[in-house]
């Protein structure tokens, strides 16, 4: 039944000229059934859906951790390294940040360091030189006539270089979104890796943003990439 | 308060196979006793003797591991928000309500995968951009 009264819509609308077939057809390219014409589906009325078999497709989050478990299933052993997990390894153990405290989310970040949370442990030692570091913590408001001196201080820092975009004003504005003399988010003048939502967000917020930027690290595979290429 | 006698004393409790994966995701080597482990596999430590607040640890089962795996119960116990580790305390250890018809999971961090939130826009754009016309010369 299906079939036929397929083959007749499609027909009926073989007739008409193709130009008001086409708008049809993109409107069926997007549902997910089967039935390229359009008319088809209409032509069964309310018992349209009847027939559509139910198909069940994981959300992305569903989907389990695609591209990152195929990467770190190899565990990281002394005796089993690649360059890549050697690099990373050194890399995410001593984080060297600049900080570029710029509001009261420097509050915070200076607590990191205090003995509570304690970033020593971690390798992170804050450098007043843009020239020995890694990372780029801003945090606070980055106003416009700080921009240029924010772009300048990441221009300085060798490679590899990361950005930690921290608190609500420099992720996208925050409060000041709508002032005149605000930067509507640091990822405007300077590439973010991690955003660290809050305002200010909490010394462990930080933190945990810094873990993120260690897993981050981990995962990274430039020699690996370039042998296979 | 890492010393090299420290460290030996807690290699040699620990063993030399728990000292490597120590050192590849703590970053440091501690003996404890552990106090429990969760539905994940998590296993959490415990060692009295240490600093406060490095009091208490957890090694992850997986390799990618991430404090949004710890379970809730869990994190309290971490956090030093209560005294008794869910393995001792009865209301604090999980166990399913009855109105769930599957166990709860801990959301992962979706950071850097598939799942991760994209925002995207389903309204008019309130502003549009300026397009210059220029008129053509008569």
């Amino acid at each position: 039944m299906l079939a036929s009264s397929r083959r007749a819509a499609s027909l009926a609308l073989r007739a008409k000229p193709a130009t008001h077939l086409l708008p049809l057809r993109s409107v069926a390219a997007f549902s997910t059934s089967n039935n390229q014409n359009a008319a088809a589906v209409t032509a069964h009325g309310s018992t349209g859906l009847v027939n559509k078999e139910r198909r069940e497709v994981p959300l992305p989050s569903q989907g389990g951790h695609q591209g990152r478990h195929s990467i770190c299933a190899v565990r990281i052993n002394p005796f089993k390294t690649t360059l890549d997990q050697v690099a990373n390894w050194a890399r995410q153990s001593s984080l060297w940040p600049m900080t570029f405290g710029l509001a009261c989310c420097a509050v915070e970040m200076m607590h990191l360091s205090t003995p509570r949370y304690d970033q020593d442990r971690l390798g992170i030692i804050f450098r007043a030189s843009p020239r020995q570091s890694d990372v780029m913590i801003v945090a606070g408001t980055l106003t416009n006539k700080m921009a240029p001196a924010l772009r300048q201080v990441y221009d300085q820092m060798p490679e590899p270089r990361w950005v930690v975009s921290m608190g609500s004003c420099a992720n996208g504005g925050g409060y000041y979104h709508y002032s005149y003399s605000v930067v509507r988010g640091c990822d405007r003048v300077v590439p973010v890796d991690v955003y660290v939502p809050g305002c200010p967000p909490t010394s462990e917020a930080l933190m945990y943003g810094i873990f993120q930027l260690q897993r981050k690290m981990r995962q990274t595979k430039i020699t690996r990439m370039w042998y296979r290429k | 308060m890492s010393t090299i006698t420290r460290t030996v004393r807690n290699l040699w409790k620990v063993g030399i196979r728990d000292y490597f994966h120590q050192m590849n995701y703590i970053g440091d080597t501690k003996a404890g006793t552990l106090i429990g482990t969760d539905r994940f596999g998590n296993k959490y430590f415990e060692d009295l003797d240490e600093l406060p607040l490095r009091t208490r640890w957890v090694d992850y089962k997986v390799h990618d591991f991430d404090a949004a795996q710890i379970e809730p119960g869990w994190h309290a116990w971490m956090s030093y928000a209560v005294d008794k580790a869910p393995s001792q305390d009865p209301a604090l250890a999980y166990k399913r309500r009855a109105w769930e018809d599957t166990d709860y999971k801990t959301i992962p961090n979706y950071t850097q995968t598939r799942g991760a939130y994209k925002p995207y826009n389903t309204v008019k754009p309130k502003h549009t951009a300026w397009e210059p016309v220029a008129a053509p010369r008569q």
